[in-house]
């Protein structure tokens, strides 16, 4: 008889025990998804913030038409801020890739050395570092020596910019292809040089391309370095050589001016921006649902 | 007996300074000379001498942890890949120590091939870019030889039949034991003198484990081979000699049905009828 | 595995008293001249079965755990051994089959009979004690009174062959059971070197 009370009497404890743990269960849950709805509310409304403010002057005629020198004047575009981005960028990624890939392979494949350990920490340091300091140093190496703003030398800011970007994404799927092709491939009489270009490379290129797009998309919206080195231009774009405009710096100064044609040239090109980057985001999405890297463990 | 005695007992018995041990007449294909591993500071192998013979199988067995895995990357020059880690003593192939002054570690690797635990090919090469790979990446663009080095690999590794369709697919989409034959046959390819392969079904069933068993019996007409296992029954059927390694040294090496029939060893003994620890 | 091998080698040693226990037996029928051929003929089916036994566990152990070293040497060892024993039985009914055929040979002379069955019984206990203990000693000394079993079952034929008035019925009855403790004798000795064989891994080279 006693046993059995004492028995009830547990069971009834471990039921109040288990009553607690699913009230708690249930309050993180909604918590949680609380703070996803916070996260994300906020992105909906800047979309649609630019969404409904970009829409006037969103036209075929926008996307390829030059800045006029009056706020007034019809058939205003910003073709030459367009342009200017992607080949600014472009500029700056002939540069960033061959030195961040190349970087994040030593960082991963002569990971023992203690120069590697260091290389990586300034690597790190780097990639923190406030782009409105590359901007001047950008702008006291190349501005000052050429004695002239240049798309070269914002191209070369957004290196800079893009090296440890890509430097750390290269390192970190590198660092994701199991050991055993690489032993398999030392074990075949291949040198390791040619098992890290062919082999290592090549099983870990999807995140390799992967680091390239989101470096690409980070300077895409990059304002303060380029206005210390490209400086933007209302003319068509000719040649890195001269000032250049960008998309971000478009936004920047018709945002900032007094006139309302301008501010909402500056929304129509925000949109033009956020598609940009939202599309190489989603392309990476793309690349990284896909199996990158098989049979690994 | 305690173990600790039993060693003193065996090793005073046998291997004393009588330079490599060597269970048969002919010339050894692979010859080491008090050969050490360490990791580190750490010595892995303490001073192995064993001959092995010319196509001929021989397999190393030992509880985990004695090295035998460690011995076996010194063969090839693996083991040198791992961080910290070196190698002392000689490894002599036909007579030439692949330790020696200017000898290219990678030239050493072409001629002694190797095969691991867990198959392991190329996943993003098809079948037949994983057989010519170790070709490939040497420089070799000729079609028609590359052509030829595939089939006679895939037909050597009986893996030939089930592929010759589908050459042109992922090496992934293949079965473990499928896989793990065409590890083999990309081994194979480069030509290699000497074999080594690492647990080379461990991970497999015991279906595809006979099958690669078949396989390495066919092989040993044309190459050496040194297999690890730590499945004494495989040792027992696929090898013509095999050696016993325990704590970094070589306890026993011997015929192979000597030494299942009739080890010399206290310790063998107790290895290989599951009585140790 | 262990306990297979203990339950291998309990049978082994149940066989080896039974069949020392047929070979006494019969030996003793012989020489007092009593019937006792019904009860060894039992005792020999059943050491048949009991081989069987032997056999079947033996095949069991091999194929579960395939055994090596030591233990592989005991199971087939104690499958000849078992054979051994199995012999044994079937002598000690031959034996006793000898008296039956021939009816009464009390007048013949049991003395060598009577001394050569002292030596064959001391080899199956020696052979019986080197199995239970893994006396390897004990094993070599077998093959020793081996050569005296010989050597009287051979003087026993000359001797016979010399002397016409042994009579054909006692001359015919001793050669015959002396011919069944040689062989007994022999089986001994192949005991004896199974038992080595365990041991040591050795085989005996005279064999």
């Amino acid at each position: 008889m006693q046993t059995a009370t004492v028995e009830s009497e547990k069971s009834r404890k471990r039921s109040g025990n288990l009553r607690r743990r699913q009230l708690v269960d249930r309050i993180a849950t909604v918590a949680i998804f609380g703070a996803v709805i916070l996260a994300i509310v906020p992105l909906v409304l800047i979309l649609a913030d630019i969404v409904i403010k970009a829409a006037p002057v969103m036209s075929f005629g926008f996307l390829t038409n030059l800045p006029k020198a009056s706020p007034f004047s019809p058939d205003q575009g910003i073709s030459n801020a367009i342009i200017g981005s992607f080949v600014m960028v472009g500029f700056a990624s002939l540069i960033a890739i061959p030195i961040g890939v190349g970087a994040g392979i030593f960082l991963s494949e002569w990971a023992e050395m203690r120069f590697a350990w260091v290389a990586s920490f300034t690597n790190d340091v780097l990639a923190e570092f406030p782009s409105i300091v590359i901007g001047i140093f950008v702008f006291v190496i190349i501005v000052l020596a050429t004695h002239s703003f240049s798309g070269y030398a914002g191209g070369f800011a957004l290196a800079v910019i893009m090296i440890p970007i890509v430097a750390r994404t290269t390192e970190e799927s590198l660092k994701l292809v199991p050991n055993s092709y690489r032993e398999a491939s030392m074990a075949l009489g291949v040198s390791r040089w040619r098992t890290i270009t062919r082999i290592v490379l090549s099983t870990g290129r999807g995140g390799l391309v992967t680091g390239v797009l989101l470096a690409v998309a980070r300077v895409m919206g990059e304002t303060a370095p380029l206005l210390l080195t490209a400086l933007g231009s209302t003319l068509a774009f000719r040649t890195l050589s001269q000032p250049t405009e960008s998309l971000s710096l478009l936004i920047y100064f018709y945002g900032t001016s007094a006139y309302k044609t301008w501010q909402a040239q500056a929304w129509g090109a925000a949109l033009v921006l956020v598609v940009i980057v939202l599309a190489l985001n989603i392309s990476v999405r793309a690349l990284t649902r896909g199996k990158f890297i098989t049979g690994g463990d | 007996m305690k173990l600790a005695e039993m060693e003193q007992t065996d090793k005073g018995a046998n291997f004393e300074n009588r330079g490599a041990v060597r269970p048969f007449q002919t010339q050894p294909k692979l010859e080491t000379r008090n050969l050490k591993a360490f990791f580190g500071k750490t010595e892995a192998i303490k001073g192995i001498s064993l001959a092995i013979p010319d196509r001929k199988i021989t397999a190393i067995i030992g509880p985990s942890g004695c090295g035998k895995s460690t011995f076996l990357r010194c063969l090839n020059r693996m083991h040198e890949l791992v961080q910290r880690a070196h190698t002392e003593g000689e490894v002599n192939l036909d007579g030439a120590n692949i330790y020696g002054p200017g000898v290219d570690a990678v030239a050493v690797r072409r001629k002694i091939g190797m095969v691991f635990q867990k198959p392991n090919p190329f996943p993003t090469m098809s079948i037949y870019d994983n057989v010519a790979a170790g070709l490939k990446l040497n420089g070799v663009r000729n079609r028609k030889r590359l052509d030829e080095a595939v089939e006679r690999s895939l037909k050597l590794a009986f893996l030939w039949e089930e592929t010759k369709d589908r050459l042109k697919e992922p090496g992934s989409g293949l079965s473990g034991g499928q896989q793990q034959r065409l590890c083999i046959a990309r081994a194979l390819a480069v030509e290699p003198e000497v074999i080594l392969m690492d647990e080379p079904c461990s991970a497999l069933d015991p279906n595809a484990t006979s099958r690669i068993e078949q396989m390495m019996v066919e092989l040993e007409n044309e190459y050496t081979i040194v297999i690890v296992t730590h499945n004494m029954q495989q040792a027992a059927r696929v090898a013509d000699y095999t050696a016993f390694f325990y704590l970094g040294q070589m306890i026993e090496y011997e015929e192979t049905d000597k030494l299942f029939e009739n080890p010399k060893m206290e310790l063998t003994e107790r290895y290989i009828t599951g009585k140790f620890g | 595995m262990d306990m297979g091998l203990e339950k291998l080698t309990n049978l082994v040693l149940e066989m080896a008293s039974l069949s020392e226990k047929s070979v006494s037996t019969s030996i003793e029928a012989y020489s007092t001249g009593k019937n006792l051929s019904a009860e060894i003929k039992t005792w020999s089916d059943e050491l048949g079965k009991m081989q069987d036994e032997v056999a079947d566990l033996s095949i069991e152990l091999l194929a579960r755990y395939q055994p090596v070293a030591s233990d592989l040497r005991f199971i087939q060892s104690s499958l000849e051994i078992s054979y051994g024993f199995f012999r044994f039985g079937r002598y000690a009914y031959d034996i006793a089959e000898v008296l039956e055929m021939f009816g009464n040979l009390s007048d013949c002379d049991h003395s060598e009979v009577d001394i050569t069955a002292k030596t064959t019984k001391e080899m199956i206990r020696m052979s019986i004690d080197a199995f239970a203990k893994r006396d390897v000693e004990l094993a070599k000394n077998i093959g020793k009174l081996d050569d005296f079993v010989d050597e009287k079952y051979r003087e026993h034929i000359s001797k016979t062959l010399k002397d016409p008035s042994i009579g054909l019925k006692c001359a015919l009855s001793a050669t015959l059971v002396l011919r069944y403790l040689e062989r007994i004798s022999d089986h001994s000795a192949y005991i004896g070197d199974s038992v080595l064989y365990i041991v040591s891994g050795e085989r005996n080279p005279m064999k």
